[in-house]
């Protein structure tokens, strides 16, 4: 059981005998590209040239992006202000891959959360002890298993990995550690370093940006209740004939969709996909989830209507490759408008369900209070309504812990100024 | 329940829950016995998962749907609804974890409080093959599961030994219940409709699953 903090990295693990894609997935062995590798079926030629010229693009784009940025993010704030729509419709096409850590860090807050409480992730690696150790372990080596550098036992990235569930289930002891939560922490270690992750993981799971989505983990996992109530409905008003031929077969979004909300996308979809969807979910929040997974369905929609039970269960766990090509979903998944049903389908669901909510917020609350008052926590970033809850759609954020909303705010130009249109 | 489609060819459908504890190995013991594969390389399953596979019984085609569940205590405000028309479980622990078969009599409890009693249950002990990492004799896990009215196994997905045989001998005390009891109320069970799922649990079923009683292997 690792209970050290690994900093420095042991030199040089042997190099993989297997080979592995641009993101560091070994490829299957019959080489059917699953994890995002490019397809090429032009001439050798064509090949050279396209490939040159999509450099280029590249190039151009990532100075763009650097001149947003600036040096080490200090114009981004700036930026986002003045330029809101090019900022989202930029992330909308993709975050260069070399910036991706940085700007995630930047979009999400966790980089004022990481700067607000220095030493704080140290101690609870260091020096706290969790009851989910034995958990986290049973879990390291089954979370991107196909990894490089996840794959060694033992190795950094599985220390690392270790570090930061284990982090973050002291930090917030009625979630603690979650089944799920591994494939977001080993998502954000791929772009930045432990620290970075655990606070992005904070950011994300507190509401430093959106609404929080700890409920997504929490006892009797509510917001996965939620999200599924929400997009059952979307999907019956968006895809009325699917919607119709889901209810024939018995089929219901906790069969194939917890998965996509539990996870983000990030356990069994191509990794250039899920790249690309969380890009726009750090940005523009939950939202793209629902979209994403109505463009799935749309695209798919002709062959799904036709399809028997199990066929359906199948189809809906294994998309096929054209759909998920981030370049024809992802706008597919924009052109769809949801935010403001979704808005609507939350009360509608909260309301049917009040009091399970009410009291999971509740008994959410005392724990984290003590815990955030603590000496080491007095730093922390507090942030209660997110955006969207403050913004015109005024909606109040029942799900907020209350803990939150005593403390401090964190004053957040860069968000405040964002207003994300679909 | 209401009547599932399939193109292909079967007499029964029986609906069959994997539960156990977290990191035992149902979803190798599912991959094993619907497609052969085990994979050391597996990742925590999230949610719920689902494959099929027909075996024959007698001269029947009697045809498993089988949901493998995510194991962690938080995920069953999932995976307790797929409990509801199940007509089989296997219920697995590890072996080697002396808490996962501590644990039983709760998976006991969960399973029988979502579904009717008289469902068949079989305990599994897997990971069989890590012999010198044993932590739960044979003998205890044959005593609880007498003691419970359960069939027992013991199983290794990694060599693929008694797999087959857990998943077929709880289809197959399935089959010999629906069977019996079509007999018993004078019908002849190749006349039920194709492609419906036996639900064991409905009422006039009881008794026939009494009689029956279990295996303790």
């Amino acid at each position: 059981m690792e209970r050290k903090k690994i900093e420095e990295f042991e030199p040089g693990p042997v190099p993989p005998a297997r080979p592995v894609d641009r993101f560091g997935f070994f490829v299957p062995e019959e080489n059917n590209s699953s994890q995002g590798s490019i397809k090429n079926n032009s001439s050798q030629g064509s090949i050279t040239k396209k490939v040159i010229n999509e450099q280029e693009r590249e190039e151009r784009r990532i100075r763009k992006w650097r001149k947003m940025i600036g040096v080490g993010g200090s114009d981004w704030k700036h930026y986002v202000r003045r330029k809101p729509q090019v900022v989202l419709r930029r992330i909308r096409k993709g975050i260069p891959d070399c910036l991706r850590g940085l700007v995630w860090q930047l979009i999400s807050g966790s980089r004022d959360l990481l700067l607000m409480n220095p030493g704080v992730y140290e101690q609870l690696v260091l020096y706290e002890t969790s009851t989910s150790e034995l958990d986290i372990i049973r879990d390291i080596s089954r979370t991107f298993p196909s990894h490089v550098f996840f794959q060694q036992r033992h190795g950094p990235g599985q220390r690392s990995l270790y570090n930061v569930l284990k982090a973050y289930s002291v930090y917030d002891r009625d979630v603690g550690y979650v089944q799920g939560m591994g494939f977001l922490a080993g998502l954000l270690l791929l772009y930045m370093s432990e620290e970075d992750a655990f606070w992005l993981l904070v950011a994300l799971l507190k509401g430093a940006v959106h609404a929080p989505m700890e409920g997504l983990y929490l006892v009797g996992l509510p917001l996965v209740q939620q999200y599924l109530f929400q997009f059952e409905q979307l999907v019956r008003e968006h895809l009325p004939k699917l919607g119709e031929h889901f209810i024939e077969e018995m089929i219901n979004p906790s069969m194939y969709a917890s998965q996509w909300f539990i996870t983000v996308f990030s356990y069994s979809f191509p990794f250039n996909l899920a790249l690309r969807i969380w890009d726009v979910f750090l940005y523009e929040g939950v939202m793209i989830v629902f979209q994403v997974g109505l463009a799935l369905l749309k695209f798919c929609h002709d062959d799904l209507v036709k399809l028997p039970f199990e066929k359906l269960i199948h189809a809906l766990r294994n998309f096929p490759e054209d759909a998920m090509d981030p370049d024809t979903i992802l706008p597919m998944a924009h052109a769809i408008k949801v935010s403001k049903r979704l808005e609507e389908l939350k009360h509608e669901y909260r309301k049917k369900n009040e009091k399970p909510i009410l009291r999971a917020e509740s008994s959410s609350s005392p724990v984290a209070q003590k815990q955030f008052s603590g000496k080491c926590f007095s730093n922390s970033m507090i942030r209660s309504p997110s955006l969207e809850e403050s913004s015109a759609q005024g909606t109040q954020p029942p799900a907020t812990p209350r803990s939150w909303r005593g403390r401090r705010l964190l004053s957040r130009n860069s968000t405040k100024s964002r207003s994300v249109k679909e | 329940m209401a009547a599932y489609r399939a193109d292909d060819d079967y007499d029964y459908l029986f609906k069959v829950v994997l539960i156990g504890d977290s990191g035992v190995g149902k979803s190798n013991l599912l991959s094993r016995f619907t497609r052969n594969e085990f994979s050391l390389e597996s990742k925590s399953t999230i949610g719920v998962e689902f494959a099929t596979r027909s075996i024959r019984v007698d001269d029947k085609v009697v045809k498993a749907q089988i949901w493998d569940t995510a194991g962690q205590e938080r995920y069953r405000a999932i995976t307790s609804a797929y409990y509801r028309g199940a007509v089989g479980a296997l219920l697995v622990y590890d072996v080697t974890r002396h808490v996962t078969f501590e644990n039983v009599e709760r998976w006991l409890k969960e399973l029988r409080d979502h579904t009717d009693s008289n469902i068949v249950i079989m305990l599994v002990g897997n990971k069989a093959d890590l012999r010198h990492l044993r932590a739960v004799s044979t003998e205890d896990a044959t005593a609880f599961a007498e003691k419970e009215n359960t069939c027992f196994m013991e199983t290794s997905a990694l060599e693929s030994m008694n797999v087959e045989n857990a998943f077929t001998e709880v289809l197959t005390q399935i089959y010999r219940v629906v069977s019996r009891k079509a007999l018993d109320i004078g019908d002849d069970p190749a006349a039920l409709p194709k492609g419906q799922t036996i639900n064991v649990g409905s009422k006039d079923d009881v008794s026939a699953v009494k009689k029956v009683g279990c295996c303790s292997a």
